[in-house]
């Protein structure tokens, strides 16, 4: 082809409208889009599929339970086995601690000689008052809220619990004797 | 073999009915027959037709990767006869065991060859990795077939962990229990990890609660275990063990060449590769058949979630994961070290510098430095099972393999933190501990020293461990220098013994370190020692002057600086009763 062929005369271009969806549709950027698509379509199978894995209705134990007359509760440590907890009584009130070590779930055993609870799993050593005197446990036991029934049985709750010093001694974890 | 049975033999395998079954045509016995049954066989055709005389020397590979292999197969075999018995629901999974035991020929049998050849199988997959790192084998073309085989350890071992839980015994239970709630350590992802309470993660939507499939181990987890350990893990195991195989082949079987030598003679591998391999599996079978009549598979009294046996012991393999835990929050030793020691594994062929040096042949004089490390790891490893399975008595006490767990111990000291930062009470306390209050400085400026001190120590320890090695020039004679830091670390040891009788009429210390003897100089001394030679003067001697790059000058050093940090907490545990260097305790962040 010569050089010096007659161009052809300049066409405006079709004008663009300003705008998002007016914007101009190139291949570039359906392309673009079509990955975008893709991903969100990747990322949000992934999501589905761990929602799927977290069941919605559990058959567990109920968390609220009855364990006796609050007035025969006797002092000291009373181990609860069957609803894993320890019901404690002082001088001025009864609380319920969880017996779950915070460190990795095992259930201490409590030994009365050295007023201790020692875990036999990593051998954390927690005393009466939930809180670590020794070993791995990052935190104090959990205290589970406590009630009585009108008929003076103690009433548990696992699904309220409380570990902070203050907090844990007043209001719903603990119920004076 | 006698001439009428060679004879028969001939005939046999030159009928119409075997020669269709192996390719090749006339069964001659030349070299080309022999090259032509291993291609033309789907099965054997994994190997190459001739291989170097090295990789077929028994010494060499000593069969750790082919046994392994061998061990998935039995598993799978007896894994799928003891699946006609068992049925996973928590009514009947521990029936079924029993079923197994009394009830069923050879239910008791299968089961302990089940058991024993997983303890095996993850015993040699630790040994192969270790066999493959002391000939150099993981490096260019091989570093990507490293990591796989990597991720397949880690498998093997969740393979072992998901199987655990199926005869539903307390043994299985607790060890499943302390398991699945490392996860909930999970920093962001589990309840009680860092940082997770700022994204609304409760026990009810966390990773722990996706893996038990409930808020404790129950019903919905022994499901999910079952299908995990028969279907999901051996699927994917599966497929990754097809790559792993598919590129030995590509990558160029074992014993890669020697770096700048002739070509090497190479062996027919049928019979001769082929034959060791059947030997070493019938071995290997044998062993497992006698072991599995001596001793049977341990099986405790049915699981109760709510009493814990005491001392409660994982498997063997994960006993050092126990025993690490001991020592540190679950964020660190649950999560963040499992999986620092897995990315560091996958991480060591890039990290390498010279992709020739050592390839082929046991070279551990070669490689000084590589060597030391990786095996000072793998030594740590063994040693932390050791600890967890012949020291631990009741109550995790520490009992020597000799005392009688009847003896009563002393009940463990308090422990106390170095740095600790209470956000809801707004305070920085140091030498804290719930018995003693130790130093206390209110409000934010309280707040603001402790993190400081925090920030110092581990960038003093990090960025420091980092600079030395690269600091001091010259190269320092290595076995002066070795007893140097023995003398200094004693010397350390005496200046603190000195400073603690001084310091010691203030209660945060008096307290804290009751007493000082040559126990605790020889504590400080023995673990200082061994973080200056391994962290300062090993790095000096190999690592300052050889062609790394500093990104892989500075992962090399992060890796060692963290793997000798646990080395130096474990004393500071041990030795002094240092729960946590630094504390957070409303973010859950503890180290």
């Amino acid at each position: 082809m010569s050089d010096d062929a007659p161009k052809p005369p300049a066409v405006p271009g079709p004008t663009v409208p300003e705008g998002l969806f007016n914007a101009e549709f190139t291949r570039r950027g359906l392309i673009a889009g079509a990955w975008g698509a893709f991903a969100a379509f990747l990322a949000g199978s992934a999501a589905a599929s761990a929602r799927f894995m977290l069941p919605n209705v559990l058959y567990e134990p109920s968390q609220r339970f009855k364990v006796g007359k609050l007035k025969e509760i006797p002092l000291g440590v009373t181990i609860n086995k069957e609803n894993r907890v320890w019901v404690i009584r002082d001088d001025t009130g009864v609380y319920a601690l969880w017996s779950r070590c915070t460190h990795l779930g095992c259930t201490p055993n409590w030994f009365p000689a050295d007023q201790r609870f020692r875990c036999p799993c990593h051998g954390s050593n927690f005393n009466n008052q939930g809180d670590v005197i020794a070993g791995p446990a990052p935190k104090p036991l959990w205290r589970c809220s406590v009630d009585v029934t009108p008929e003076g049985d103690l009433v548990i709750d696992k699904s309220q619990m409380e570990n902070r010093p203050g907090f844990r001694d007043r209001g719903a974890f603990r119920v004076a004797v | 073999m006698p001439p009428y049975l060679t004879e028969l033999k001939d005939k046999l395998i030159n009928t119409q009915v075997w020669r269709s079954m192996f390719r090749g045509g006339a069964w001659k016995d030349t070299s080309r027959d022999r090259a032509q049954h291993i291609l033309g066989n789907v099965w054997l055709h994994l190997h190459p037709a001739r291989l170097r005389q090295r990789a077929v020397k028994f010494t060499y590979t000593w069969g750790l990767g082919g046994l392994s292999f061998f061990l998935f197969m039995i598993l799978t075999v007896t894994g799928i006869l003891l699946m006609f018995y068992y049925r996973p629901a928590v009514e009947l999974a521990y029936r079924d065991m029993k079923d197994l035991e009394f009830a069923v020929s050879l239910g008791l049998f299968m089961r302990n060859l089940h058991r024993w050849s997983a303890h095996t199988m993850v015993l040699f997959v630790i040994l192969h990795m270790v066999r493959v790192f002391l000939t150099g084998a993981y490096k260019t073309p091989r570093e990507f077939n490293w990591g796989v085989g990597v991720v397949l350890l880690v498998l093997t071992l969740f393979l072992s962990f998901t199987g655990y839980l199926l005869p539903w015994d307390q043994l299985a239970i607790w060890a499943v229990t302390v398991g699945t709630n490392m996860a909930s350590s999970t920093p962001l992802l589990g309840a009680e990890g860092p940082f997770s309470s700022l994204l609304g993660v409760t026990n009810s939507n966390d990773a722990r609660f996706a893996l038990l499939g409930g808020t404790s181990v129950g019903a919905n987890t022994l499901l999910r275990f079952y299908v995990l350990h028969c279907v999901a893990v051996p699927f994917l195991a599966g497929v990754l063990m097809i790559v792993h195989f598919w590129r030995i082949r590509k990558d160029g079987f074992s014993a890669a060449p020697l770096p700048g030598e002739p070509p090497e003679k190479k062996m027919e591998v049928w019979p001769n590769l082929v034959v060791r391999e059947y030997i070493g599996a019938i071995l290997m079978l044998i062993f497992l058949v006698g072991w599995s009549v001596l001793q049977n598979a341990p099986l405790e009294e049915l699981a109760n979630p709510n009493v814990t046996p005491n001392p409660s012991k994982a498997p063997w393999y994960f006993l050092g994961l126990q025993e690490l835990l001991v020592y540190f929050d679950p964020w660190l030793a649950g999560v963040k070290l499992p999986g620092l020691i897995m990315l560091g594994l996958i991480a060591i062929p890039y990290l390498d510098p010279d992709p020739k040096l050592g390839v082929g042949s046991y070279s551990i004089k070669e490689r000084p430095f590589a060597s030391a490390v990786f095996l000072f790891g793998v030594t740590m490893w063994f040693v932390l099972i050791a600890i967890g399975t012949f020291m631990r008595g009741p109550n995790w006490a520490w009992y020597w393999p000799w005392e009688s767990w009847a003896v009563h111990k002393p009940l463990p000291a308090p422990t106390w933190n170095l740095i600790l930062v209470d956000l809801d009470n707004k305070f920085g306390g140091f030498f804290t501990s719930q018995r003693t209050p130790g130093l206390r400085l209110n409000g934010w400026p309280g707040i603001g020293a402790a993190l400081a001190a925090a920030g110092g120590i581990f960038s003093a320890y990090f960025g420091g461990g980092m600079l030395l090695p690269k600091l001091v020039k010259g190269e320092l004679p290595f076995k002066k220098s070795l007893g140097v830091a023995a003398i200094g670390s004693l010397a350390v040891g005496v200046v603190a013994k000195t400073l603690h009788t001084f310091l010691f009429r203030f209660d945060f210390i008096g307290k804290n370190i009751p007493h000082f003897g040559l126990t605790e100089i020889f504590y400080i001394a023995a673990f200082l020692f061994v973080v200056v030679a391994m962290g300062f003067l090993l790095p000096q001697k190999y690592l300052r002057a050889s062609p790394v790059s500093p990104l892989q000058y500075a992962i090399t050093m992060l890796l060692l600086l963290m793997m000798l940090g646990v080395v130096l907490k474990m004393g500071a545990r041990l030795g002094f009763n240092i729960k946590y260097i630094f504390s957070l305790p409303g973010l859950n962040l503890n180290i």
